[in-house]
């Protein structure tokens, strides 16, 4: 009798499982369908878009780029360089280093020839490290500061860098970071189009492992030669190219990732700048920005843009991918639990009653649950409550339809922005869509989990160490520096 | 159960199949379409280029006669051609355009139904300069979708004809209007004729309204329009506009914007007021502000005594006197840490050797 139940329970987690699949899945096709919406919607647009007039407009709002820097070392001139030489009518770059034991600022100051100036630092939003000195390069004091400060973590020194923004616009870039020409330009554009309501503006991620970075540009874009890495690119187009923008167009986007976001200077002071108190510091800030939007009963907008694109190291050895996933799982659990009030509530529109419930359901809970079904399936097996045609079946259609959930992605990017011009790149990406789901998936769950009960037992994040190369090579192995929950 | 999940895993395998092989299909589709475009776009890039090179003057007809399959391909790049050409060689490609029925066909599309039409329509008239064309993009400005009145406004910028000022400004009264910095743009491409009207709005009921055209007078040089930019600094209801006329009196830059500035940073003005207008006494360029300014130094609202520092610095050698001289007086005392006026002072001060140096090394090179 006892065996029966135990059969039947097992029988019933087994289905439940498998309907969870089918949803997830099915959630993620709509998101992309919502991507390819806005896709065609932006690429009819963009012969009147008037991005040309935005950058030739005296009244273009000028922008503050923040550059939070800890042991860069190896590419921060080239990356000060090129994010100096962006196409936009007028912006700073802030650089704050945040207490490096390496050569950051000595490279710095020799390339720029940076002076120290006596600057006062507007406590706007707090910040709890030292400022120790503020510096302007001679010939360009207007265009490029870089602040020393003692170690203080990556949000308190982006609050050092909004304290000292003189722009009504800040963007907040990470130091490893590769930008297209445009990029600012094009996450600009929204502010100037929609100035009363536009809060927030995220830019597009991808990965530059095995492209070709010439002087701080890519000038080839490649995939890379490492399986593990190829997986991440197609994870990248199919969760933060297609799930963002989809997420934008449904009014509910609620991570704009710290390597590269637009935000308004003015509502960011005035929510007090970035948590410190959280590892997702970039996705804390925009759920926090709805939070007080909403609450203010205001009309706004947060929104992404697809194109141009902001170009980051992803980590190519599965120790330093574990470290970064289970920071970016801890971040959501942090967020979710730090936000719980606005989970289900009406008051909070579309973030309250759509994107945070989904957030919980398909992100929080997504590993919980495949490490379920790696689990009870083999025992539902052992038990007699499933048979092996059912198991394979079940295991097939689950994974099969997240297979085809990567390749619709690969599909719109081909139909929309086909970065990738190379056919061996193209049949690569289909094969790596298919070995995600051959270990990559169930690893990356276990991970996830490690973060999200971390958060539970409010143990101390983990970092871990960083390895730069540098820009100007064609980067194969390095963990970007302080991503928040997601790149 | 089992029969369900292996139609479903047939209809999945079909799917992905299928999938994969449109990834094909389009991939192969769009090369050969942009191969087939980049032939048909050769000899007009060939003919656009050797007639942009000859200032115009020769192979108008060339131009004309190309077939109509290869034009549209070369269209884009004629059209961004365009935006680069000036005086005769301008006028003689958008004649091309002209005779090639190009203004005919974009002034029909801005009644068609689609709005990306419109839109489109009319951008090609505002690329094309086209003034008989401004009624019909006037008439666009209360189009109901906001992406074509965006496109319409950029157009008559570009167009530059003054008699669209008052529909351009009617167009920012309304429930979502134009965003206001492409109208401000827009305004000043219209040029120094629009200055009656951008002043004789200053009277509208909209602040919206108001901000713009202040803005617009402050980049047109409206010189003539201080005395009722002043007016309104003195008297508008709203904080924005307020600011919005402080910070276009310093840009204008006369004599007659000293008092109504100076009397913008009474204490009891809001700080953000006080801020621009400290600001604005810097670029007026005028040493009396200096004293008032030096007065700011120690304001309790950062940005207040920020702008004073950095006003004195624009000012020149007396606004640096003051400087040093806030500087010296907190040496005297026996502070332990520079007070507020101090370290404002310092930053400016430092600032401006940076300044100086910059223009020494550039003086050197020169």
């Amino acid at each position: 009798m006892t065996h029966e139940l135990v059969r039947e329970i097992l029988r019933g987690a087994d289905v439940l499982i498998f309907a969870y699949f089918v949803a997830l899945n099915s959630s993620y096709l709509v998101l992309i369908a919502m991507a390819g919406l806005e896709f065609g919607r932006h690429l009819r647009r963009a012969p009147f878009a008037g991005a040309d007039d935005m950058f030739r407009s005296p009244l273009t709002l000028p922008v503050s780029v923040i550059v939070p820097a800890y042991n860069e070392g190896p590419g921060i001139v080239a990356a000060v360089t090129a994010m100096t030489a962006l196409r936009y009518p007028r912006y700073e770059v802030v650089v704050v280093d945040d207490g490096s034991s390496d050569e950051t600022f000595a490279l710095l100051r020799a390339e720029f020839d940076l002076v120290e100036v006596p600057r006062v630092v507007p406590g706007e939003v707090p910040y709890h490290s030292e400022v120790l000195s503020v510096h302007v390069a001679r010939a360009h004091p207007e265009t490029l500061t870089v602040v020393r400060k003692t170690n203080g973590g990556k949000a308190d020194a982006l609050n050092v860098g909004i304290n000292l923004a003189r722009h009504p616009l800040i963007c907040m870039v990470d130091a490893d970071s590769v930008l297209d020409p445009d990029a600012l330009l094009s996450v600009a554009k929204p502010f100037g189009d929609d100035p009363l309501r536009v809060a927030a503006c995220g830019g597009v991620v991808r990965i530059a492992n095995g492209c070709k970075v010439i002087g701080g540009r890519v000038v080839d874009v490649r995939m890379p030669r490492q399986w593990l890495l190829r997986i991440q690119v197609v994870e990248y187009l199919r969760a933060f190219l297609m799930g963002r923008t989809g997420w934008s167009r449904l009014g509910g986007l609620v991570v704009i990732s710290g390597a590269f976001g637009l935000f308004r200077r003015d509502l960011v002071v005035e929510i007090g700048g970035m948590a410190t108190d959280t590892i997702g510091e970039d996705a804390e800030l925009v759920v926090r920005l709805h939070h007080h939007l909403r609450r203010r009963r205001q009309d706004y907008r947060v929104i992404f843009v697809a194109e141009p694109v902001s170009w980051s190291e992803a980590p190519s050895s599965l120790a330093v991918l574990g470290r970064q996933r289970r920071r970016w799982h801890r971040g959501i659990a942090e967020i979710l639990r730090k936000h719980r009030g606005m989970i289900g509530n009406p008051r909070y529109g579309r973030i309250g009653l759509l994107a945070l419930p989904y957030y919980v359901v398909f992100e929080l809970l997504a590993p919980f649950i495949e490490l379920a079904a790696l689990v009870l399936l083999p025992l539902g097996l052992w038990a007699g409550a499933v048979d092996v045609g059912f198991m394979w079946r079940f295991v097939l259609v689950a994974y099969g339809y997240g297979l085809l959930v990567s390749l619709v992605s690969l599909f719109i990017e081909e139909v929309s922005f086909h970065r990738y011009p190379r056919w061996s790149d193209l049949l690569r990406g289909v094969v790596a869509a298919i070995l995600e789901n051959f270990g990559y998936r169930q690893i990356l769950a276990v991970w996830q989990v490690r973060g999200a009960l971390g958060a539970l037992h409010g143990r101390r994040a983990e970092w871990g160490t960083m390895h730069r190369e540098g820009f100007d090579t064609v980067r194969e192995s390095a963990e970007p520096v302080g991503v928040g929950v997601d790149p | 159960m089992l029969g369900l999940f292996t139609v479903v895993l047939e209809i999945l395998a079909v799917v992905v199949a299928a999938t994969v092989a449109a990834i094909v299909v389009v991939r192969v589709s769009r090369r050969r379409r942009q191969r087939r475009r980049a032939e048909l776009a050769a000899g007009p890039r060939r003919a656009l280029l050797a007639f942009a090179a000859d200032n115009g003057e020769h192979g108008a007809q060339e131009l004309v006669a190309i077939p109509e399959d290869a034009w549209r391909a070369a269209e884009p790049g004629a059209l961004a051609l365009l935006g680069k050409l000036r005086g005769e060689a301008h006028l003689a490609l958008v004649s091309v355009f002209l005779q090639r029925g190009t203004a005919r066909t974009a002034l029909r599309d801005l009644r068609s139904r689609g709005r990306v039409r419109r839109a489109r329509a009319a951008q090609v008239l505002g690329d094309l300069e086209l003034r008989q064309a401004v009624p019909e993009l006037c008439r666009l400005l209360t189009d109901r979708h906001d992406e074509v009145r965006v496109v319409a406004v950029r157009a008559l910028g570009r167009i530059g004809d003054p008699a669209a000022a008052w529909r351009i400004i009617a167009s920012l009264d309304r429930a979502d209007p134009v965003p206001s910095l492409l109208a401000t743009h827009t305004l000043v491409q219209l040029g120094a004729e629009a200055e009656v009207t951008l002043s004789a709005a200053l009277d509208h009921p909209q602040a919206r309204v108001r901000a713009v055209c202040l803005d617009a007078l402050g980049l047109l040089g409206a010189t003539g329009s201080v005395r009722r930019i002043a007016r309104v600094l003195r008297e508008d209801s709203y904080l924005d506009v307020r600011v919005a006329a402080a910070t276009n009196l310093g840009k204008l830059g006369t004599r007659t914007a000293l008092e109504p500035l100076t009397l913008a940073l009474h204490p009891a003005r809001p700080a953000a007021l006080r801020a621009a207008a400290a600001r604005a006494l810097g670029e007026l360029g005028a040493p009396g502000a200096v004293p008032v300014l030096v007065e700011l130094l120690d304001d309790g609202a950062f940005q207040v005594a920020h702008e004073a520092a950095h006003a004195l610095r624009r000012l020149g050698r007396p606004g640096e006197q003051a400087l040093v001289a806030a500087v010296e007086a907190e040496r005297g005392g026996a502070h332990a840490r520079p007070s507020s006026s101090a370290s404002h002072a310092q930053e400016a001060l430092a600032l401006s050797r940076v300044g100086a140096e910059r223009g020494e090394r550039v003086g050197a090179g020169a």
